[in-house]
């Protein structure tokens, strides 16, 4: 798991385990601290000006609530996560980005009181109005290409361009109206009664900001639902097709047992996959490498073997070459061993180790002749090259296993 | 031998009639439902010392073979689930287990190991395949610098317990796992229940960023 420890989960508010809002709970699953410690931070900031509670109220309003692991399930792409259901009721998920415009609007607001402290210029009606029709124009341009973005991706039309779109549209009006108005009133009662209407508007956005946030996040959430939707159904599609071809195949092979099984075996195995497993992007796990292999030794076959993995790691040339002789060991079994075969690999942090067992007659290795044994060279020759260790135990009426064991390269010295 | 009572959960009448005609002489089925709601008032009515669950069931509040065991909680002590599933995920496996279930298999099981693995259920071992055990060692980690010092540690493994989950997972049967570390099968399956009641209750954070991380890459 060393590749994912430093995932991190994403910042929601569980709804179990919470003492008030769930504030703490959610930060901690997010921050993979322990949940006394944050607590402790948030009570002992109640004194350094009542930041502490300030932080949890900020941090209630704006974090949506929900299971942060079922909110990272959620935000993979659907072409990756299993087809079947999960077990538990799915949490719903938001993009907060949208914050981003109050505070562009702020700062827009401060560049327009330097600029009328500044020069005056402003003396005819003409200026203020044109900045004004700019603004809305700039503004209103904005919801054409939000209904494109909608149209066009999935992702819910909300890109930093539009955002910026909007928010300068919103400046450049604020600015017009500010001078429009302004023309005649001295600069004091200007300042006075411009402060008043901020208070009022900031006032105004504080209520309504929680119910806004909220229609933004439904509208998101049902967005990206309809096109898991669509792509769920692309991937069924495809996998009843499969399904719908082994059988045709299946059909007419029925004579053949063994190719039946072998049918049967592979189509078993990719349905599996596709149902329950999550699947991950090609070339960053060894875990999925493995399966490839297996794949390829079972299916010409027709036998199972029962894989089993503990930990992960990105592919480097060693965890190859251990996949190799892993596979070479694999097809040993299942040519001179008997059912049931097993395959273990265990990734730990300074090593990676594969044990193949198989239940065959077992042998004795000094017995078997030097120059016709594939073992030698293809298994034990390939992981010690790469400054690794492989012994064979093989007990008569015991079976045989093959132990590779390679210790891993760190990041840094490769 | 004595008979054993068991109840199917299942949603598939095909699967149901397979396993019973598979089962031994041993095992009886005495009853069968095939969705949350129905599994819950039958086994609540039969109470058998085993039922065999399958963990994606339709029905109740979506929850399936879990659910099934959370409404029966209270009755844990005498009724004993072994969860029974085609899906070899973690976050399945493990959701099942930490509800209450003495063990897991696959369907790909036989009918002679599925017939054992109830016996040892009802007789209150738990059952381990090699990918549960695979899975205890993911989830409570591999390395071997992690450690129990005590027997009440409920978030590490002992040296011990690590060893015997490990030859598990390298597909070794219990009476394997015996002679292999010199021990008797029944030391196996103390250390074997200890490492289930550990998976159970165990509230280490790990575990569930661990579920999550599953899924994530």
């Amino acid at each position: 798991m060393l590749c994912v420890t430093t995932e991190r989960l994403p910042l929601r508010r569980p709804r179990g385990g919470r003492w008030i809002g769930g504030v703490c709970r959610g930060l901690s699953a997010h921050l993979g601290l322990p949940i006394g410690v944050i607590r402790l931070v948030m009570v002992l900031l109640v004194p350094v000006g009542f930041t502490g509670p300030l932080l949890y109220v900020w941090f209630w309003v704006t974090v949506p609530a929900g299971d942060p692991v079922q909110a990272a399930m959620d935000q993979r792409p659907a072409a990756l996560s299993r087809l079947a259901p999960r077990l538990r009721d799915p949490a719903r998920k938001l993009p907060l980005t949208d914050i981003g415009v109050g505070l562009v609007l702020v700062i827009g607001a401060s560049v327009l009181i330097a600029a009328r402290n500044g020069a005056d210029i402003t003396s005819t009606w003409v200026l203020p109005a044109l900045i004004m029709l700019a603004g809305t124009a700039l503004a209103w341009s904005q919801l054409d290409a939000i209904q494109r973005d909608r149209v066009r991706s999935h992702t819910g039309g909300r890109t930093p361009v539009s955002v910026l779109r909007l928010a300068g549209g919103m400046v450049l009006v604020g600015l017009g109206i500010f001078l429009l108005v302004g023309r005649n009133i001295p600069l004091d009662d200007l300042l006075r009664s411009a402060i008043a209407a901020l208070a009022v508007l900031i006032g105004a956005a504080l209520v309504l900001a929680p119910w806004w946030l909220r229609l933004v996040r439904e509208l998101g959430d049902e967005r990206a639902a309809r096109a898991r939707e669509s792509e769920r159904a692309d991937i069924a599609a495809h996998l009843h097709d499969g399904v719908l071809q082994t059988l045709a195949l299946i059909r007419s092979r029925s004579d053949s047992a063994e190719d039946v099984a072998r049918l049967a075996r592979a189509q078993e195995r990719e349905l599996r996959e596709w149902l329950y497993d999550d699947r991950r992007t090609p070339g960053t796990s060894v875990a999925t490498d493995l399966r490839a292999v297996v794949a390829e030794v079972e299916d010409p076959r027709a036998v199972a073997v029962d894989v089993v993995v503990v930990g992960d790691a990105v592919p480097d040339a060693g965890t190859e070459a251990l996949l190799q002789a892993t596979r070479e060991a694999l097809v040993n079994a299942v040519t001179h061993g008997r059912a049931p075969y097993s395959l273990y690999l265990e990734v730990v942090e300074d090593q990676v180790e594969v044990f193949v067992r198989d239940h065959g007659d077992g042998f004795e290795l000094s017995t078997v002749p030097t120059d016709r044994f594939g073992v030698r060279e293809s298994i034990i020759g390939r992981v010690v090259r790469r400054g690794g260790t492989a012994t064979v135990q093989s007990r008569p009426g015991r079976g045989t296993e093959v132990h590779l064991c390679l210790p891993r390269v760190s990041e840094g010295e490769r | 031998m004595t008979n054993i009572d068991v109840v199917l959960v299942d949603d598939h009448l095909m699967f149901r009639a397979g396993v019973r005609a598979s089962l031994d002489d041993s095992v009886n089925v005495l009853g069968e439902a095939d969705d949350v709601d129905a599994a819950i008032v039958l086994v609540r009515s039969l109470q058998p010392p085993v039922v065999v669950l399958d963990v994606h069931l339709p029905g109740g509040m979506g929850g399936g073979g879990v659910e099934v065991i959370t409404a029966c909680t209270d009755l844990l002590g005498t009724v004993r689930f072994l969860a029974l599933s085609v899906s070899d995920a973690a976050e399945d496996v493990v959701a099942v287990i930490r509800a209450g279930a003495r063990g897991y298999v696959t369907k790909a099981i036989s009918g002679a190991d599925l017939s054992d693995a109830i016996r040892r259920v009802a007789g209150g071992d738990a059952v381990f395949s090699p990918r549960l055990a695979g899975f205890v060692l993911d989830a409570f980690g591999a390395a071997a610098g992690d450690i129990a010092t005590g027997d009440d540690e409920l978030d590490r493994l002992s040296a011990r317990e690590r060893e015997v989950m490990r030859l598990i997972a390298r597909g070794y049967s219990y009476r394997e796992v015996a002679s292999e570390l010199f021990i008797s099968i029944k030391t196996v399956e103390t250390h074997v229940s200890a490492v289930l009641r550990k998976l159970q209750l165990s509230s280490r954070h790990e575990l569930t960023r661990w579920a999550a991380a599953r899924r994530l890459l």
